[in-house]
């Protein structure tokens, strides 16, 4: 089998093309990784993620070249259980979860994985973002159930901001036999919108003014607007200031689209005031609520890999603008799994009010059967 | 079109022969119809028939561009129209991919060539590995239509039919 492997060239979605080989059982093989950079080969957080990948799971081989230009990762068996992992600080958390979020039905024994590091930064989604938008999304596979829940455990974590880190995040996921199909094609009206502005190390008082910017916007759309200040000081806060807003709005069919924004790192480019960021986080949000869908830009591929994986039915989920993140992960799922979707461009009506264009995919599922999961 | 209007008016007050010109263009060109040049026409468009050949020539080189300008660009916008919904073919490639290869060779204006650089592959395969979606062109917020646009998102917005608050 190991001459049936797929081929890649070059470090961008790394995550994804592993992620889809541990599910797949497909070696993988990446060569050219940034073979003509003045630094090539892999870069530090990348490693990281790779033995991150390695903790999980049971006999996989990982070769690595001498310079780090290429890559064949042959993947093991899913093992999951209890992890504890410090995240390379070069990316935030949210860049190992979103990963683990793909990984985590599919172990053999339930994860609880704890991890160190920068909670909050520009380039990942936060923490916060995760927790309140992709596990929603997951429930609606049916990884969830009755007495199963996953849970991202963040209402203790604490957070640390960029550069310098220092947050813990415990993410404990159920092992699902087998995904739901869902047809997730009405979004719904929204009908409250909620947030979290921290400050880490800074005046409390950015949180009050990033709030009042904030619904300065959103207050012409809905009343029903709550933002929460988080003001953190001391031994929880990390090792580095900072300030941030999420926002989260909710339609009434339970779909979530959220937008978020953070202080620039100290040391790093020109400051951003509060009410900027405010301001600038709300109108993001809007963008968001433009795209639509009933599942967020930065869940899509969430979602598509769930409905790939899922029984051998059809799945439908109305989506925003395809990403370009997105529309890789789709060429990724054609190389692994065979699974084509169809595309449908749903185009709003004359009168309507309702934002740009919205994506229909469709699918059949592959009907994966998470065999290595325990019976109890 | 007002640039070689003027023009004509310019000639016309100089010297007549260049007016011919502007009767072949409009027998040419039946869109471009102006009262203005109709009444040009009746006045001097008889006086210089011998010189009409020679001025023809020469016309047709210059006004060359115009011609069909209008179905070139019917052409292209439903080129565009129909590039925009196959997001299929966008995304997983087909037929379709070989097609806009050749298209690339075409030449623009006579003088340019399309040339799209091997190299953005290149880039995009050692870029960095995020799913945050950022546009390119993202929508001013500040406009009331932006913000109307987008009303109807919410519950405070317009319900349809045989829908209810509740």
């Amino acid at each position: 089998m190991a001459s049936h492997g797929l081929t890649y060239e070059g470090c961008n979605f790394l995550r994804q093309r592993l992620v889809l080989s541990a599910l797949s059982g497909k070696r993988v093989k990446i060569k050219n990784i940034r073979s003509k950079d003045d630094e090539p080969g892999l870069r530090d957080f990348e490693a990281n993620f790779i033995r991150l990948l390695d903790k999980l799971t049971n006999g996989s081989t990982i070769e690595i070249n001498q310079t780090g230009t290429v890559l064949v990762y042959q993947p093991g068996l899913l093992y999951g259980g209890t992890v504890e992992h410090d995240c390379n600080p070069q990316r935030s958390i949210g860049y190992y979860l979103e990963a683990l979020l793909m990984l985590g039905p599919f172990m053999k024994s339930p994860l609880k994985a704890t991890l160190r590091g920068v909670t909050n930064d520009l380039t990942d989604p936060t923490v916060d973002l995760l927790k309140s938008t992709a596990l929603p999304v997951m429930k609606k596979f049916g990884i969830d159930g009755e007495g199963f829940d996953i849970k991202v455990r963040t209402s203790w974590y604490s957070r640390g901001m960029a550069p310098g880190g220092g947050g813990e995040v415990v993410f404990t996921c159920p092992v699902r036999k087998t995904v739901r199909p869902v047809q997730l094609t009405d979004p719904g009206k929204i009908k409250r919108i909620r947030g979290v502005a921290y400050s880490v190390r800074v005046s409390p008082q950015m949180g009050n003014r990033i709030v009042e910017s904030a619904r300065g916007i959103l207050n012409q759309f809905l009343p029903d607007i709550y933002i929460y200040t988080d003001h953190m000081k001391g031994a929880n806060s990390g090792k580095s200031p900072g300030f941030g807003l999420t926002l989260v709005a909710e339609t009434l069919n339970g779909y979530f689209l959220s937008a978020e924004m953070l202080s620039t790192p100290q040391g790093q480019g020109d400051p951003i005031l509060p009410e900027d960021l405010g301001r600038n986080c709300a109108k993001l949000l809007l963008e968001e609520i433009y795209r639509g869908g009933c599942v967020d830009s930065s869940n899509q591929s969430l979602a598509l890999l769930l409905m790939t994986l899922g029984q051998q039915d059809v799945s439908k989920v109305l989506l925003g603008p395809l990403s370009p993140y997105t529309i890789e992960f789709l060429r990724h799922i054609r190389d692994f799994f065979q699974i084509m979707f169809k595309i449908e461009v749903q185009k709003p009506l004359e009168d309507e009010r309702k934002g740009g264009d919205k994506v229909l995919m469709t699918c059949v599922g592959v009907g994966y059967s998470n065999i290595s999961k325990t019976l109890k | 079109e007002a640039d070689s209007e003027g023009e004509g008016e310019a000639e016309r007050a100089g010297d007549s022969g260049h007016c011919s010109k502007e009767s072949e263009e409009d027998s040419d060109d039946e869109e471009d119809g102006d009262e203005d040049d109709e009444s040009m026409e009746e006045e001097i468009g008889a006086d210089d028939s011998d010189e009409e050949e020679e001025q023809g020539k020469y016309h047709s080189g210059t006004f060359k561009w115009k011609e069909g300008l209008q179905q070139k660009a019917s052409a292209a916008f439903l080129r565009h129209q129909e590039a925009a919904p196959n997001l299929r073919k966008l995304v997983y490639g087909s037929v379709v991919e070989a097609e806009d290869s050749e298209e690339e060779e075409e030449e623009l204006g006579g003088l340019f060539r399309v040339n799209r650089p091997q190299k953005s592959k290149k880039v995009q395969a050692d870029a960095l590995d995020c799913s945050h979606f950022n546009p390119d062109i993202s929508h001013n917020w500040e406009l009331e239509e932006m913000l109307n646009s987008i009303r109807d998102c919410f519950v405070t917005g317009q319900w349809e039919e045989g829908q209810d608050a509740a």
